[in-house]
């Protein structure tokens, strides 16, 4: 058959195609039971992270979460129940828009909403090195234990360049990340609406 | 002889013709992932792989594929690669994974590949092009790699995430954002431009 002629081209072109995709549909099959565990363990350890329960690895991560967490009944988002120490601790999955895109946050809090126990960050495209650092340690660390009057945080931006973050938890204010002042503000916002969706399946109960 | 070549390509790939400060290829994404060594390195090995297995590929296929779908082809199997990469990072490596995000599918249109797979895999043997692939990508890697230590270590105050500058170094915001790498990547093109000019220019005044 000339190499140029029509059925060649369409049979060499379905061909190619039908050989190449048929690996990927392989490697994904493959691959698909390794990556619904990546999935679980990173909802997992975010839920364990915000409830402050400590766990080793994957299979630590697993057990922790069967043996402590209780699936919440609120519907249409993610919700978790805990008791730690014996207080009872509410968990919600909030997401919102932040400045590139979607932020979405696992947060733990008292059932009324009015103290947050943890937050960890699922997802995030922010600003590398700048908006990026809200899933740092320093920063997620002044929402632990702190206040929340009237079910809000306040979001104090820039104020983290006068040296160490925000320590006091009973004023119900946070230091923002400086130098992404719009990151700030937006986490604040997904942070006050999860504890709206705390409140309500808190108080509902 | 065989060897000459192999050398002669590497050199070519990694000095004489550079894909970023020579052909200016694959700029977009020195913008966008060079503000850190790990997300560059993972990066940079996936584009010299994909290019290097894509432009064997094409090269074995080539007395087969009739011109009229030939860049149709490339993209199948450059995409091919690329999706493959992806599947693998998100099974084995779900932390890289998700901090590059769509980076990794972004290699697709990285011109280096396709570049390559047009202007040699079409006349060259497949081991001559996986070798002319893997050596495109290893001068791509070389720059960013350069470029990600500068911004990093500016940037952040750190390299491979480890802090080497001292305590008191403020970092420069500047370095993490992608206007850092337009300069960065000017500065490496005069560089090199400067040296090879003088290089070219020696010889013949060795001669008078």
């Amino acid at each position: 058959m000339k190499k140029d002629s029509i059925p060649y081209v369409v049979a060499f072109t379905f061909l190619i195609c039908a050989a190449f995709v048929l690996v990927l549909a392989a490697a994904n099959e493959g691959t698909k039971d390794l990556v619904a565990a990546n999935k679980e363990f990173a909802t997992q350890s975010a839920v364990l992270g915000a409830f402050g329960i400590p766990y080793s690895d994957a299979s630590g991560a697993a057990a922790a979460f069967a043996s402590s967490v209780r699936p919440g009944k609120a519907e249409g988002f993610g919700s978790w129940l805990a008791t730690i120490d014996g207080t009872e601790y509410v968990a919600v999955e909030q997401s919102g828009a932040g400045l590139w895109g979607a932020i979405s946050v696992v947060l733990a809090a008292s059932p009324d909403g009015r103290r947050v126990r943890g937050i960890r960050v699922v997802a995030q495209n922010e600003t590398p090195g700048l908006g990026g650092r809200i899933e740092e340690p320093w920063f997620l660390g002044q929402y632990e234990g702190e206040r929340a009057p009237g079910g809000r945080i306040a979001m104090k931006a820039g104020a983290e360049a006068a040296g160490a973050p925000d320590a006091d938890k009973e004023n119900g204010s946070v230091d923002g990340v400086s130098g992404a002042t719009r990151t700030s503000q937006a986490f604040g916002a997904i942070i006050d609406a999860g504890l709206k969706r705390v409140e309500a399946i808190g108080g509902g109960k | 002889m065989k060897k000459n070549k192999a050398l002669s390509i590497l050199a070519d790939n990694v000095w004489t013709n550079n894909p970023i400060f020579i052909q200016i290829l694959g700029i977009c994404s020195t913008l966008a992932v060079t503000n850190s060594l790990r997300n560059t390195m993972i990066m940079t090995v996936g584009v010299a792989l994909t290019t290097a297995f894509s432009s064997m590929t094409l090269s074995a296929l080539k007395a087969a594929i009739p011109r009229k779908v030939r860049m149709i082809v490339q993209v199948v199997v450059i995409s091919f690669y690329v999706i493959l990469i992806d599947i693998l990072l998100r099974a084995y490596l779900p932390e890289a994974s998700k901090q590059l995000g769509p980076y990794v599918g972004l290699i697709i249109t990285n011109c280096i590949i396709m570049g390559r797979a047009e202007a040699f895999a079409q006349a060259n043997g497949p081991l001559l092009s996986f070798w002319d692939g893997l050596t495109s990508g290893i001068g791509y890697m070389a720059v960013l790699m350069a470029i990600a230590a500068v911004r990093e270590i500016l940037g952040f105050g750190s390299l491979f995430g480890v802090r080497v500058m001292p305590e008191g170094f403020a970092t420069w915001t500047i370095m993490i954002m992608a206007p850092s790498a337009f300069f960065l990547v000017a500065m490496v093109m005069w560089w090199a431009k400067t040296v090879q000019a003088k290089r070219a220019a020696s010889p013949k005044e060795a001669k008078k």
